[in-house]
């Protein structure tokens, strides 16, 4: 089928935008990221295609449905997600700084979708209890909302990355206090202090990347209530019950107090960077846990 | 704060709140990570006994039913009303409080590019900023004092209160979902096509209840896809109240029914025998009698003096099927023996049988016969019958939830001064602004206005 080929090149596509993304931050010129950025947006635009052709086969098949009902759909349109949600805050911050950590997370969502053996890549049927217009709205604000926490896990762990780079690299830090053979062991695994330099130099700074962490948690974690909200009510309409304690639920709500705990110490706490990158890693943990993790425990949203 | 505050304050704090939602998020993953409710007894079985007591005690098997969430969610309800009191009065008084148009110290280290110096003369440059003003934030001040002209425009006080209503949403939401059960009810009922119920069996094991109509299950439809995929379950129902039909209904996935406020889900399906199974007696070629039967019941044999008991009823006895056993007290001694329903199937499978067990066999007490007839098989439909006045007041937090969102996050309260004073033949405009969430954005505001007041910007001074 045609889609799934345009799905397969749109893996290499990502592969290729990352390998830009990484030459930017090697060679520390910004034009890699303008192709980086180019490649990413291409790949997008690939895959909006191949979802379209998809829902459009699924009709042809007498099956109708939006393609987003079983684990091989899901993670094609978290992969999509998350490339459109990086594309919007890149174009926004005006840095392409974080392509290096958001776009690899989105091949791999398009490569174990394509590789792995127990995921089925046909069109299938909706069983009765998918059969919900509620079901496209909370699956793609879901994911929408895990995208945007990609983004900020991205921001957090670049921020992360800056943080243990810079570590004896400022103006009287340890490393330039320190003298003589302690400081060639330090450089003999940083061949040179300015190679360092040239790699975080495209880095936003950290008051910058501590807005866009915010900016994208916020966007989450509105996403994530709108999302858990249209699954109850689908719950309500299908199960009887808008809400039932499945793992999955439970799940989507840790992930939400997580960033609730997260955006109360900012704001309360003046909590701001390190800390903050760390909630943003440690919320991703959950988005992970509550997208895949919970498919090992029993209920009632495991995928097949 | 007072000492004999320092209850108050500590169940005010944001410490507490955090502290609390990072409990309830530990508490959380326990309670997936443990098998909850009825999955709980097969894991508990497998447990060494002492540790299982331990969680069956700290109600570990059920941890979002048990007394101690109730608590946690009580004491989280509690810290967020006593916040909410405490810091209600500063917000509301930032609302109401109308920004003062005279404001000077907005202006103290004004950056240079906020303020022009134009050729237009005081009058006319307030009129024209004022016409942009009123285009572009809404309601708008206007003062003169001393010489100077002051112009003052705001937008989205409102939004100081949105922290507030997101967290009413939250206690809205919790009261709901607490009171939810104690007002309501769930529970199942399976009907066989064709019969009527009024009986709901409550969700675990907590008895039933009764309703004051029937059901009746006219219809239940499967249908498949091509694959075999399931692709409808289906039952037509039909409401009785005092036996006479009131209503039909189709009720399917995801498509419940509403009926004397309950509502009807399709949750299961399957196949029951219906009816008590009946005992027929046969002497010779003729049918003696036939009796209904259940587990106790005796009556009397006809044409004889004996007296026959039913021992037991079983469903599926030995995996031969339904039978029952039957104790005959007659005259000349007592008899005990089964009888199945499949006999004539079990004797063919089993040469020999009924010779060498009289216990098997139907024809033990002579010359009766007595022969089983099985219930009949009929498909039914799994209903999940719910009540829940929570609903409404969950969906209403819900509402207030998100509309606080909307306000905390993407609104904010935008405020303009600018001042217009005559110096030295030209007008001096200088123009402040804050957002009370994002500063940069105002900046970039301030210089669109700037550019919308379409000043010549070469006579800035
Ligand atoms: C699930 C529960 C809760 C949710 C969803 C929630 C949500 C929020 C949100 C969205 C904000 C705005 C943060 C920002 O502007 O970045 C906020 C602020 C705040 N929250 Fe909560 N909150 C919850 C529980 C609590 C609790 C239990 C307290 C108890 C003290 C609390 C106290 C506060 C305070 C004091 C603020 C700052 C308000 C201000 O000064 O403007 N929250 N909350």
């Amino acid at each position: 089928m045609i889609d799934a080929k345009i799905l397969s090149v749109t893996t290499f596509i990502y592969l290729a935008a990352f390998v830009l993304y990484l030459l930017r931050m090697v060679s520390s010129r910004d034009r890699w990221g303008t192709w980086g950025s180019a490649m990413a947006l291409t790949g997008l635009s690939a895959q909006t295609a191949a979802l379209i052709m998809r829902w459009i086969t699924s009709y042809r098949l007498g099956i109708g449905h939006a393609p987003l009902s079983n684990l091989y759909e899901s993670l094609i349109f978290f992969s999509w997600s998350i490339t459109a949600v990086y594309l919007f805050f890149e174009r926004r911050t005006r840095n392409g700084s974080l392509g290096i950590f958001v776009v690899p997370i989105a091949f791999l969502c398009m490569a174990y979708a394509s590789l792995s053996p127990n995921i089925d890549s046909r069109i299938q049927p909706l069983i009765p209890a998918l059969q919900s217009n509620w079901l496209v709205s909370h699956v793609v604000t879901c994911f929408l909302g895990y995208a945007a926490f990609t983004v900020a896990f991205a921001a957090g762990g670049m921020l992360l990355l800056r943080g243990f780079l810079e570590r004896g690299d400022i103006p009287g830090g340890p490393s330039v206090a320190k003298t003589g053979e302690k400081r060639n062991d330090k450089l003999s695994s940083w061949q040179d202090i300015s190679l360092r330099r040239r790699f975080t130099s495209l880095i936003p700074s950290p008051a910058a990347l501590d807005e866009l962490i915010y900016q994208s948690v916020v966007l989450g974690f509105v996403l994530l209530a709108v999302g858990i909200m249209t699954g109850s009510i689908w719950a309500h309409y299908a199960w009887g019950s808008y809400w039932s304690w499945d793992p999955k639920e439970t799940w989507s709500l840790i992930t939400w107090l997580v960033y609730a705990v997260m955006l109360h110490a900012r704001y309360i706490r003046d909590w701001r960077e390190r800390p903050m990158a760390v909630m943003a890693v440690i919320g991703f943990i959950s988005v992970l846990i509550t997208y895949l993790g919970v498919n090992y425990l029993p209920g009632l949203h495991a995928y097949q | 704060m007072a000492k004999k505050n320092s209850l108050l304050s500590f169940l005010a704090s944001v410490k507490l709140a955090v502290a609390l939602l990072i409990v309830v998020a530990a508490v959380s993953i326990l309670g997936t990570l443990i098998p909850q409710q009825d999955a709980s007894g097969p894991f508990l079985a497998r447990m060494n006994p002492g540790i299982a007591s331990v969680l069956l005690i700290l109600q570990l098997d059920d941890v979002f039913h048990s007394a101690w969430f109730a608590i946690l969610m009580a004491l989280l309800a509690l810290n967020l009303i006593v916040c909410s009191l405490d810091r209600f009065p500063r917000a509301w008084r930032r609302f109401r409080q109308q920004g003062d148009p005279e404001r000077r110290d907005v202006f103290e280290n004004l950056p240079a590019d906020l303020i022009l110096a134009v050729d237009a003369s005081p009058a006319a440059a307030a009129h024209r900023i004022e016409t942009l003003l009123k285009k572009r934030v809404g309601s708008i001040k206007r003062r003169e004092t001393g010489g100077q002209t002051c112009l003052f425009a705001q937008k989205g006080a409102f939004s100081h209160l949105g922290v507030f209503i997101v967290h009413a949403g939250v206690l809205i939401m919790m009261a709901g979902v607490m009171a939810g059960p104690f007002l309501g009810f769930e529970g199942h009922m399976n009907i066989p096509e064709g019969e009527s119920s009024a009986v709901v069996a409550l969700k675990g094991k907590r008895g039933f209840k009764n309703l004051d109509f029937a059901v009746r299950c006219d219809r239940f439809i499967m249908d498949f896809y091509d694959d075999g995929t399931p692709k409808t379950y289906r039952s037509d129902l039909t409401f009785l109240e005092q036996g006479r039909e009131v209503q039909t209904a189709t009720v399917l996935v995801n498509h419940p029914v509403s009926f004397g406020g309950i509502r009807f889900y399709q949750a299961s399906y399957g196949t029951m025998p219906t009816g008590d199974p009946s005992l027929e007696v046969i002497r010779g070629d003729r049918k003696v009698m036939e009796v209904k039967i259940a587990a106790g019941k005796t009556f009397p044999l006809p044409e004889s003096k004996a007296l026959v008991q039913v021992l037991r009823v079983e469903d599926n006895f030995m995996d031969m099927g339904p039978a029952v056993k039957l104790n005959i007290d007659a005259p000349g001694g007592v008899v005990q023996f089964w009888v199945f329903a499949a006999i004539d199937r079990i004797a063919a499978a089993n040469p020999g049988l009924l010779e060498q067990v009289p216990l098997f066999n139907p024809a033990s007490f002579a010359p009766y016969v007595f022969s089983l007839t099985k219930p009949e098989i009929r498909p039914y439909t799994g209903l999940q019958a719910v009540r829940d006045p929570g609903v409404p007041v969950v969906a209403l937090g819900a509402a207030f939830l998100m509309a606080g969102l909307y306000l905390v996050f993407f609104r904010s309260h935008r405020q303009i001064w600018i001042r217009l004073e005559a110096r030295a033949g030209k007008t001096m405009i200088r123009i402040a602004g804050k957002s009370s969430r994002n500063q940069p954005a105002m900046d970039r505001e301030l210089h669109n206005l700037i550019k919308a007041m379409g000043f010549d910007r070469k006579e800035a001074s």
